[in-house]
Formats: C-alpha cells, sequence, structure tokens
C-alpha cells in the first residue's frame, strides 16, 4: 500500500474549494495523526515498514477524506459557497478595482514621476526655445 | 478506511466527539483513540474522518480550536463551546429518542 501524499491532499481539497486555512490544517493534523499512528506500531514493537503500511490503512483513503470535506459546504471559500454570487461581485469588484491600479502606481512612484515631468518639462523648453532661435535667425538672417 | 459503519451511523461521530471533548480538550489523534476506548471499538471510525467533522463543528460555533506545542509538534486542541454544549444536549435528546423508538420497534411484535 502506498504512503499517503500529504501535498496531493492539500492540492485535491483546494482545488475542491476548501478554504486554504481549513485545508492547510487539515493536512497538517493528517500528517500529525499518521506520525502518531508509526510511533505507537514501533512503540509496540512493529517494524518500521510494516507501521507505516498499517498507519496508511488505518488513515483510509485520502480520496474519502476529499469527499467527506467537499460534502461540508461551511468549510468551502465563499465563491464555492455562492459562486452565482460571485459570478456577479467579482467582475464588478475588478471593474471597481482596475480605474484606481494606475491611479495607485501614481502615488506609489510619485519621486519618480516627479523626476521624469521635469525632465519632460526642461526637454519641452530646450526644443522651444532653439527653434524659437532658428525661427528668428530665418525672420532677420 | 479500517472498517466501515453503516450509512445510518451518519451523525453519530458528531455525537461522540462532542460528548468526549464535553470533558477535557483534546487533539484528533487523541480523540479516536477516546472513540475506541469507551464504545468498546463497536464504533471504528476511519481515522481521517473525524477532521472534517471537527472542523466543521469549529467552523459552526460549537468548538474552538487552539494550538500548544507538545513534544516537538504542534498539536491542535479542541474544546467545548457554550454553543455546542447545546448542540450536545439537543443531539443526544434526539439519539436517546430513536432509540427509544427502535426499541419500541424491536420489542413490539412483527406487523407483516
Amino acid at each position: 500500500m502506498r504512503e499517503p501524499d500529504f501535498n496531493a491532499l492539500a492540492e485535491r481539497l483546494l482545488q475542491c474549494g476548501i478554504a486554504p486555512r481549513h485545508a492547510h490544517r487539515t493536512v497538517n493534523e493528517i500528517r500529525d495523526h499518521y506520525d502518531d499512528l508509526v510511533d505507537a506500531a514501533v512503540d509496540d514493537g512493529i517494524p518500521i515498514r510494516r507501521a507505516r503500511q498499517m498507519a496508511t490503512r488505518e488513515l483510509g483513503r485520502m480520496e474519502d477524506l476529499v469527499a467527506q470535506m467537499s460534502a461540508r459546504r461551511e468549510l468551502k471559500t465563499w465563491a464555492f459557497r455562492f459562486p452565482r454570487a460571485a459570478i456577479v461581485v467579482y467582475p464588478l469588484a475588478c471593474l471597481a478595482v482596475l480605474p484606481a491600479v494606475p491611479v495607485n502606481a501614481g502615488i506609489a512612484n510619485a519621486p519618480l514621476l516627479a523626476r521624469w515631468g521635469a525632465s519632460l518639462l526642461a526637454a519641452g523648453v530646450l526644443t522651444a526655445a532653439l527653434l524659437l532661435v532658428l525661427q528668428l535667425s530665418i525672420l532677420f538672417g | 478506511m479500517a472498517k466501515s459503519n453503516p450509512p445510518f451511523m451518519s451523525g453519530v461521530p458528531e455525537l461522540l466527539l462532542l460528548r468526549l471533548l464535553d470533558n477535557r480538550e483534546m487533539y484528533g489523534y487523541e480523540l479516536v483513540r477516546a472513540i475506541k476506548e469507551v464504545t468498546g471499538e463497536a464504533i471504528s471510525l476511519g481515522e481521517g474522518v473525524i477532521y472534517p467533522v471537527l472542523h466543521s463543528l469549529e467552523r459552526t460555533g460549537s468548538l474552538k480550536a487552539r494550538r500548544k506545542p507538545v513534544g516537538g509538534r504542534t498539536r491542535v486542541y479542541y474544546s467545548l463551546t457554550r454553543q455546542g454544549r447545546g448542540r450536545l444536549a439537543d443531539l443526544q435528546e434526539d439519539w436517546r429518542r430513536i432509540q427509544g423508538g427502535i426499541e419500541t420497534a424491536l420489542e413490539s411484535p412483527g406487523h407483516a
């Protein structure tokens, strides 16, 4: 019997919409439980390889655990519990947030933007001055 | 799971967990051992099955969980809340009613 794949269990729980808080804690608890089962068997004089096999069997199939967790709506994320509401709310939230993104970026990079603006202004003034000198030289040259 | 229980056992893990946690706080492995002990192994829960029940009871406010470092591991200990005590009382009442009904049915002459 293969030993439990705890990383795969975490992935499966998250895929089923289990809230990350519950998914990660469940995996940690199951892993500790498995270690306790192995330790208890080893303390009873059972060889480690056999102890691991017994612990895996006693713990049960990971797919059963995923099914049990998935059947409990209260353990799922908000979007999985209310999918129809999520379909409406998420795009609206994105529409509300998107215009704020460049504004926030500007505020966060204000000194850089100020230097960039000042450079552009200086370049514009210099170019205008050169064009004025050229124009005047054409007119009075 | 090592041994499965009939479908009518639905709800029994919840009752047993609440009853055991009414005495003192415990962690998952400890709870499974305690269930085997108090039921004389008549009820054999798949060991992983209790975690969805524990998390669900915590989510609905019947239990609270706290992390406690023990022997190099961080255990999650569960204890009963006031709401959990109420839930336990309700479940016990339901269980006794069902048990009484079934006993009556079993003792009465058959209605073939």
